[in-house]
């Protein structure tokens, strides 16, 4: 009992330094990403005795700063919304990554261990009901400034991710309907399967259009450029002008959380999860009927690896987008949420249910 | 009368006039350095040469006199060679220090080598040096380096001045300007020659190094240093404040007017302007308050003032109040006066006149004894209805005492002597004193009320002739100063009686409206030049 | 301007998001490689970046940059300068301030007695260069480091401009 309580906070644990430390690589990786894409160096002065680490000691040092700001609360503002907001919009990023499993299930000293914090048969309703819950965080953020651009901002981030969420549902259905299934593991397992013996069976290759859709309204969720109208650090600065020190700073990881969350969320439903080609549990059984035997625990392990390296490629897509594209204006925004992604998903969920209603 | 044909343009002019008047005419521009309308001429420059036809050498204009059918080239290629190479002979030895001369900007030397030389130097031999920056007076520093030898200076000793300080001394190329043995160049008139000096070679002591001449606004004036009323301008310095010790006003110049002073200026006048930014100026309202005068705001003043006239009045009647103007106002400041206190308030002693225990005199020739600019507007503003004589209560020392006492821009301790001026002043419960500056008798008042000076306001002098002439302000009342009639509108206001007047130009048509002298007067009818008080019409039986 | 219509791949906007991207992470892939190129020691590899690491590297001014004024001198010591207000009245933003003094060698007459430039007004345009007719004032000290903690201090008087 108290080793299953153990091995249940080891992965909780894992999961969520997993998490927070890549947002907080992120927000390295965003300077230096930017910079080299526009031929610059990006910061690189932090250093601890002179060592640089390429800059890396700058998330620290941002981290330290964000410490010990004055935390500012304005006059007129709620003094516990305004307090509550920035642990709200964290929390519902980070609980979201309690149903996505992040390997196959492992084998150690007897015991069966499935990599996934908790399996829940309603695993994407549940992720999708903690994104919807992060609206509070805006919303709360831009009442409690009692701030006219802080309430703007606030109410462009309600609309919008409430606009978006209406075409991640979409999409989503598309893939339960393929996968039949709304647990992520069985999603992910299912993904695992090969069409025509060669071609895995991702979601991606099954429902590009939904993976397209998806990625688009997922990086609209996270609120950042080109879909950071909630922001707009140059016109209304948003829903945080009001904010300094920490709680500001959680605002900023909730952005990095989130992009990982969606990152994640991508490889999880579109691009196989912790699935590596023709690796079973057994080990590789490449096309043609060889099979390459490798011990189940490092499977496991490879599994686990890919999965990670799939989800930072897409942490990296994201800060390219973010780093390429202008920001939209909020008619461009609405019209592209609301006339052209929207009904292309449901395009795409009644070709899908054709397609499979032919099929069978 | 002949008929002179100029660069194609006709004209008639008197008998014996030269082609440089008759071209001036017909603002016909020819360069002169020796040539000034104010002196007798010497025809030594060179600089003036014209063709005339039928003449086989170019003729100097300045001593050319018009015949009938002349006709005169001013701006053919000959008459410009040749100009450009007077020009070049006369630029020979200047050193060319412009960058340190005081008359860079109004320079002849530059002017018309911008206009009708622009030759490159050819010359290779050293320059001959001469005395720099030599004082030769204690107004006027002589560089002979750059003097053009034109004689105007010494011109001007011998004929207007007449004092025959300065000469050309040596001969040839070792000809210079020099004080006569054992002589300065000290007449009262000294600072003219640095005016007609078309070069650097005379500049003014006092302007010496202060400010650069192209700083300077301009504002035509009258200088108020005596009764003559000498037309000047007022030279300005109103941006760059580090200049000259903060001073605005740099200097004053002459400015021709054929009728009171031609081109000239006294050195009294021309220096006399220091007052105007002085650190005695008053710049807000004062109140004594024990021994020490302690400023206050204009309002609070001017409640004071019209209170402590108002409880005069009532304790003592109109007779126990006593209103001294003063020469130095203008007419417009002096009808306000006149229009509040004598006719508003119903006060009927008002003078201007305090005699003066220093004896002045006239000179010769410009300065008058009388050092006030509007004596004669005075009498004729204040004096129409007569009666009251100040003269008699100062000098009969009587013991009779008075409420209140309302004096403008007078020093009567300077006047009268310390003595007899603070028994006049005890003679009053209150004294008011109005004026741009802080003196002896300013300090023994109870309320000071800050005036702007001449220099600052638009208005009229009328000089001993009885011309009436506009002055402009080249400046803004410093501080919170207020020319003398808005003070007086001020005090007028607080008392309920609203003037609404906006500009000085406002009082003077009530003026030229109400004081019978000024009948048919108008800042138009009056111009640049002046215009003198009509024929007082006499009254009929 | 006239704008061209945007044809109809473009305004699915999809296609040219992607060419966006093609372009950006071109830039990021290159760059990458010079980086890495160099880490591992081919110090021959152009840099992946144009950065100039400011206070340790400085790029070269051109001989015409306009840096820091500097009062050029006589022999002796004391400034060209012969306070002719040249620059002065020359200068867009008024930010020169003479006084002039007597010298007592009558052959220079007139010397600065104050000669100020308020540096935190000044916009480095050289007209004041191109007034002076004793080339007493040049704008070559390759100076651009001139900061304050107060106004005040950013005048800078004739003993700081004559070093």
């Amino acid at each position: 009992m108290i080793v299953n309580i153990g091995i249940e906070l080891a992965k909780v644990l894992a999961v969520l330094i997993g998490v927070l430390n890549l947002a907080a690589i992120l927000t390295w990786m965003e300077r230096k990403q930017s910079a080299v894409m526009q031929d610059r160096i990006g910061a690189n002065r932090a250093s601890i005795f002179g060592f640089r680490m390429f800059g890396l000691f700058q998330v620290l040092a941002d981290g330290l700063k964000m410490f010990v700001k004055e935390d500012f609360i304005p006059a007129q503002g709620h003094r516990f919304l305004h307090g509550l907001a920035p642990f709200v919009a964290a929390f519902f990023a980070l609980i979201g990554f309690a149903a996505i499993p992040f390997g196959d299930t492992i084998h150690l000293f007897g015991r069966e261990i499935p990599l996934q914090i908790i399996d829940l048969n309603v695993g994407i309703l549940y992720i999708f009901a903690a994104m919807s819950l992060g609206i509070y965080g805006v919303v709360l953020a831009g009442w409690a400034s009692n701030n006219n651009y802080a309430f703007l901002g606030g109410m462009r981030g309600s609309s919008q991710m409430f606009s978006y969420e209406v075409t991640i549902g979409a999409t989503i259905l598309g893939v339960l309907m393929i996968f039949e299934s709304m647990s992520l593991q069985q999603i992910v397992r299912a993904q695992g399967q090969l069409l025509w013996g060669i071609v895995p069976k991702w979601g991606v290759i099954v429902q590009p259009l939904g993976c397209i859709l998806f990625l688009v309204a997922g990086i609209a969720e996270t609120k950042r450029v080109p879909f950071d109208l909630p922001e707009g650090e140059s016109e209304i600065i948003g829903f945080f002008v009001e904010y300094s020190s920490m709680k500001f700073g959680l605002f900023m990881l909730t952005d990095f959380v989130e992009t990982v969350l969606i990152a994640a969320l991508v490889t999880t439903l579109f691009f196989g999860g912790w699935q590596v080609p023709y690796l079973m549990a057994d080990g590789w059984h490449l096309p043609g009927g060889t099979l390459l035997a490798w011990p189940q625990w490092l499977v496991a392990i490879t599994q686990v690896i890919a999965y990670a390296i799939k989800v930072f490629f897409f942490c990296w897509f994201m800060l390219l987008v973010r780093w390429t594209l202008p920001r939209f204006r909020y008619d461009q925004l609405m019209r592209l949420g609301w006339q052209m992604i929207f009904p292309l998903s449901i395009l795409n969920l009644l070709a899908t249910a054709v397609v499979i209603l032919l099929l069978n | 009368m002949p008929t002179v044909t100029i660069n194609q343009k006709s004209l008639t002019v008197p008998e014996g006039t030269t082609i440089i008047q008759a071209a001036e005419q017909l603002n016909i521009e020819i360069p002169r350095y020796c040539y000034h309308p104010g002196l007798s001429i010497a025809g030594s420059c060179r600089m003036c040469l014209v063709e005339i036809e039928k003449m086989p050498k170019l003729q100097p204009a300045c001593n050319t006199r018009v015949t009938d059918g002349m006709v005169v080239t001013t701006q053919s290629p000959k008459v410009k060679e040749a100009v450009s190479g007077v020009l070049e002979f006369l630029l020979i030895n200047h050193p060319l220090d412009c960058p340190v001369c005081d008359q860079a900007g109004e320079c002849y030397l530059q002017e018309y080598y911008m206009k009708f030389g622009l030759h490159d130097s050819r010359m290779n031999e050293n320059k001959i040096k001469r005395h720099k920056a030599e004082v030769i007076g204690p107004h006027v520093i002589l560089d002979t380096e750059r003097c053009v030898l034109c004689s105007r200076c010494v011109r001007f000793v011998r004929e207007v001045s007449r004092s025959h300080e300065i000469g050309i001394f040596n001969r040839g190329g070792q000809s210079e300007i020099r004080l006569l043995p054992d002589q300065v160049l000290d007449n009262n008139y000294s600072g003219n020659v640095v005016d007609i000096c078309p070069v650097g070679a005379l500049t003014d002591r006092d302007f010496r190094f202060q400010c650069r001449v192209w700083y300077l606004s301009k504002a035509d004036s009258v200088c108020n240093g005596c009764s003559r009323g000498c037309n000047i301008t007022v030279e300005a310095n109103r941006q760059r404040a580090h200049h000259g010790e903060g001073r605005r006003v740099m200097r004053l110049k002459p400015r021709f007017n054929k009728e009171v002073n031609r081109w000239w200026i006294c050195d009294i006048g021309r220096y006399g302007y220091k007052f105007i930014d002085d650190p005695s100026r008053l710049i807000q309202p004062l109140e004594k308050q024990g021994d020490e005068l302690e400023p206050l705001d204009w309002s609070t003043a001017a409640e004071r003032a019209v209170g402590r006239i108002r409880e005069a009045k009532q304790r003592g009647g109109a007779g126990s109040i006593v209103i001294v103007a003063s020469p130095q106002l203008t007419n417009e400041d002096l009808f306000v006066t006149r229009k509040f206190f004598g006719v508003d308030l119903g006060i009927d002693q008002i003078d201007f006149r305090i005699p003066d225990k220093n004896t002045l005199s006239d000179d010769d020739f410009l300065l008058r004894a009388d050092r006030n600019p509007n004596t004669r507007g005075a009498e004729a503003i204040l004096l129409d209805g007569g009666g009251f004589d100040l003269q008699r209560i100062i000098e009969s020392a009587s013991t009779q005492s008075f409420g209140l006492l309302y004096l403008c821009e007078q020093d009567l301790v300077k006047k009268l002597g310390s003595e007899p001026a603070r028994r006049f002043l005890g003679q009053f419960d209150y004294v008011i004193y109005q004026g741009s500056n802080e003196n002896e008798t300013s300090g023994l008042a109870n309320l000071v009320l800050p005036a702007a000076t001449y220099a600052e306001v638009n208005g009229t002098f009328t000089n001993f002739e009885g011309r009436v002439q506009r002055i402009h302000a080249g400046i803004e009342p410093l501080g919170d100063s207020l020319p003398a009639w808005r003070v007086i509108c001020k005090l007028a206001q607080t008392a309920g009686f609203d003037y609404g007047y906006e500009s000085a130009a406002e009082v003077f048509v009530e003026l030229a409206q109400t004081v019978t002298e000024f009948e048919g007067l108008s800042y138009e009818k009056i111009g640049s030049e002046g215009m003198k008080l009509p024929e007082t019409q006499p009254v009929p039986a | 301007m006239n704008r061209r219509d945007l044809n109809f791949a473009e305004r699915l906007y999809l296609s040219e998001v992607f060419k966006g991207l093609w372009l950006t992470s071109g830039h990021f892939f290159s760059n990458m490689k010079k980086h890495l190129a160099r880490q591992l020691g081919f110090t021959r590899i152009e840099k992946g970046a144009v950065t100039f690491q400011y206070p340790e590297e400085r790029r070269p001014f051109s001989p015409r940059y306009r840096s820091r004024h500097r009062l050029t001198q006589r022999e002796d010591g004391s400034p060209r300068c012969v306070a002719c207000m040249m620059c002065e009245t020359a200068c867009p933003a008024r930010c020169i301030y003479i006084v002039a003094g007597e010298h007592p060698d009558p052959n220079i007459e007139k010397y600065p007695a104050r000669f100020d430039i308020d540096l935190g007004v000044c916009v480095f345009c050289g007209f004041c260069v191109e007034a002076c007719p004793e080339d007493a004032i040049r704008m070559d000290t390759g100076i651009v480091e001139i900061a304050a903690y107060s106004r005040k201090e950013m005048i800078y008087h004739i003993e700081d401009l004559l070093q």
